[in-house]
């Protein structure tokens, strides 16, 4: 069976895999450094019939997608830092209405036009946090161009799947970077698409128990029906009720983190008999994983904990490992993000430290292995 | 009742006074429950058909009274301006020419 | 049942409007357009923004979508590019379509993307208690502009004819029966059309500038409204008070968005596939 090796860039090998996950429409704005990403997809979606458009900014992308996915589109936009903050109201609507979309997230150095060119990883409590409100989300970051590939198809299908917007996301290097990977066949790939409501008269398209995912509702499926940004009931009318807004609060909340076990997903490298860890994601990770064998060949038994699931953060995973190891380095593009949250996991008899750097330059195995030197010193 | 109110009422009655009553009998229904007491209908109506009335059940103390139906010209102005789809005319005997 | 009666959800009723508001005459007036073309409930969907306005779609029986302040227009692109066959409505009030919602106005008639807008100018933010919006007449009191409204207003029609809307019409909530006419001539029209309703706000607007009741206020509206052809023969002075009713733009020729895209953008695209493939790239 042959397999593609293809060598391409990181933006392509996205906008490839979102094609593979079903992708049938793209609206987006241009934006460094995720431009390739819709340049792709406004040559390859019209041959396939599918959609694409460019807006006229991304709050009008984002708004694009969501109007598609609820009239039975699967909708993509990428975008970056100052882009993603633009859409940060939507994401929101698109969390309250419960619709799925894909917002791809290529991070550049920031704030505000900050290093466009440059690599960061420091939109990473934006992605948890950036819309008003309480909300869950689901958020991806894959490091190697194989896990671009297979993270793109998995946010599309958990936002199909939950009925969420699922952020992907990524940085300039891993974005930009062209590499060899092996395109899998179609045939292996497993797409996700929820059966259609079974609507009838009273509507009940919110109406479900707190952890079960009834199938999902699109416009134009016989019944006319009404999806608010304003909180609403199970039929979708707006409501101030505190009783039922207590109920899809705790129902969207609960939606994500009754199952956490179908969305946290992490890699390991050489932690079975680890005496220090390394947590890390995204480009952070590759000089990571080569500073574990480095640190080994010193007689460090450093292991490589790499998030691909980075929201929810798996709490849990990390919290097991903590009972047998005492050391954890955080090593991420900012100025201490991630490493808020591993703190926050670690028990007391757990020594936290974090390399951090946000300069726009990425980190030498070198570098992190120093940084392990000094850590066990 | 406030002072445009009662206006409304006065010149629907001065228009009506100048009127006699319509030779074909026209039917109107007012769904109080929706009626908001604006008093649009009472101003459009051509022949002063309507009043406005005080009414505590009314959702804002004051209601649509249908008080010469006799004067109704079937124009459905009134029916054509409500804001609150509280007023028809000649609802049931058109829905019968429907069947 | 009237026939416009099969588009109205009464469940969700009564309707949030002040007494006498004009939102509820567009309400009926949309939905008597709705049952003159016989669409198919499921077939339409109306989509609207943060406002007084904004509150419209729960009213409707058919597909409705209440989005973000300013945005409607944005969400509406998606859904009439994903399925061209659809009646595309979006709802948007003066400061909804004109200030927070500008940009997306400009560019859906730019784009001429066959999204059918009605855009119900009562000249004031209602739903957020009577601020200033970019359609408050000058000189104007509002709880934003205690000393009058400085700011010029946009002639609404001449912005959206000036981006290239290739049907332009403006009514007022007293004329129910041309305003019925031009918005079911506006749902026949193929690419982007914006109907302006000139709508009575008396408890916001109206209050603060001696025309505080529904009434005194739509008659001051019936006041200002002349033909186009009236209108021309004013004198630049008298302009600034009155406004023309009617169809004020229609280009039938200009292709709508969605149509050029599957009929020019999908076929050329498969052509350079098929090239492609055939030179085994």
């Amino acid at each position: 069976m042959s397999k593609k090796r293809e060598v391409l860039q990181g933006n392509i090998i996205a906008a490839k895999a979102a094609v593979a996950a079903g992708c049938n429409f793209y609206a987006g704005y241009p934006i460094t450094p995720s431009s390739e990403v819709a340049q792709y997809m406004s040559a390859e979606l019209p041959k396939l019939g599918y959609d694409f458009i460019q807006m006229e900014d991304e709050i009008a992308s984002l708004g694009a997608c969501i109007g598609a996915s609820l009239s039975g589109k699967k909708a993509l936009t990428a975008t970056s830092g100052p882009g993603f903050s633009l859409m940060q109201e939507h994401l929101g609507m698109a969390v309250i209405a419960e619709i799925p979309v894909v917002i791809i997230n290529v991070m550049r150095g920031g704030p505000s036009t900050g290093l466009p060119t440059k690599p960061a990883q420091a939109d990473m409590l934006q992605a948890r946090w950036g819309t008003h409100g309480d909300h869950p989300i689901i958020a991806l970051y894959p490091a190697f161009s194989d896990e671009i590939y297979s993270e793109t198809i998995r946010a599309f299908n958990l936002s199909e799947k939950f009925w969420t917007p699922v952020i992907l996301m990524m940085d300039e290097v891993i974005a930009k970077a062209h590499e060899d990977i092996e395109i899998p066949d179609q045939k292996e790939i497993a797409v996700f698409n929820g059966a259609d409501h079974p609507l009838d008269e009273d509507l009940n398209i919110y109406d479900r128990q707190i952890g079960e995912i009834p199938p999902r509702v699109d416009f134009f499926k016989g019944y006319p029906i009404h999806i608010d940004s304003l909180e609403h009931d199970r039929h979708g009318w707006p409501t101030t009720d505190p009783a039922l807004v207590d109920k899809m609060q705790t129902l969207r909340m609960q939606k994500i983190y009754s199952r956490l076990d179908e969305i946290i997903k992490f890699k390991e490298y050489r932690m079975e008999d680890a005496e220090i860890m390394i947590f890390s994601f995204g480009v952070s990770a590759r000089a990571a994983i080569a500073a574990v064998d480095l640190a080994r060949q010193q007689g460090i038994k450093a292991g490589l904990f790499q998030a691909l699931t980075i929201w929810p953060f798996p709490e849990r995973e990390l919290k097991e490992r903590f009972k047998r190891i005492k050391k954890v380095l955080t090593v991420e593009m900012n100025m201490g993000q991630m490493k808020l949250e591993v703190e926050r996991v670690a028990t007391d008899d757990v020594n936290t430290r974090a390399l951090l750097r946000a300069n726009g330059v990425p980190f030498t195995p070198a570098e992190v292995l120093q940084s392990l030197k000094e850590f066990v010193k | 009742m406030e002072k445009f109110e009662r206006q409304a009422n006065e010149e629907a009655l001065a228009r009506r006074a100048k009127r006699k009553p319509s030779p074909k009998k026209n039917e109107l229904t007012v769904v109080s429950m929706y009626c908001k007491g604006c008093g649009l209908c009472v101003d459009i109506c051509p022949t002063g058909t309507l009043q406005l009335e005080d009414n505590i059940e009314g959702k804002f103390g004051v209601s649509v009274k249908v008080d010469a139906q006799e004067f109704c010209i079937g124009c459905k102005m009134c029916e054509q301006r409500c804001p609150d789809f509280a007023i028809f005319v000649n609802y049931e005997e058109e829905e019968k020419d429907k069947q | 049942m009237r026939d416009y009666e099969r588009y109205i959800r009464y469940r969700t009723f009564p309707t949030p409007w002040c007494p006498g508001c004009g939102d509820g005459i567009v309400l009926k007036t949309i939905a008597m357009a709705f049952a003159d073309l016989k669409l198919p409930p499921d077939d339409i969907i109306v989509v609207s923004g943060i406002g007084c306005s904004g509150r419209m779609p729960t009213f409707f029986n058919t597909n409705t979508l209440h989005v973000t302040h300013g945005r409607a227009l944005t969400f509406a692109t998606g859904i009439k590019l994903a399925r061209p066959e659809k009646t595309v409505v979006v709802i948007s009030g003066d400061g909804d379509a004109t200030a927070i919602g500008g940009n997306h106005l400009i560019h859906a008639a730019r784009r001429n993307i066959g999204i059918k807008m009605i855009l119900i100018n009562n000249g004031i933010y209602g739903m957020t208690g009577g601020q200033v919006s970019p359609l408050t007449p000058q000189k104007f009191i509002t709880e934003t502009t205690p000393y009058g409204n400085i700011e010029p207003k946009f002639m609404a029609s001449e912005l959206l004819i000036a981006a290239k809307a290739s049907f332009v019409a403006r009514e007022t909530v007293l004329r129910m029966h041309p305003l019925r006419q031009v918005i079911k001539k506006s749902f026949e029209h193929k690419g982007f059309s914006v109907v302006e309703v000139i709508s009575n706000c008396h408890i916001n607007l109206g209050r603060r500038n001696k025309l505080k009741d529904p009434i005194t206020m739509t008659k001051w509206i019936a006041s200002r409204s002349v033909t186009q052809a009236e209108y021309d023969k004013l004198t630049s002075e008298e302009k600034a008070h009155k406004y023309p009713v009617g169809i004020l733009m229609e280009d039938k020729e200009r292709l709508e968005y969605s149509e050029l895209y599957y009929k020019h953008i999908v076929p050329a695209a498969k052509e350079a596939a098929a090239k492609q493939s055939a030179e085994g790239k």
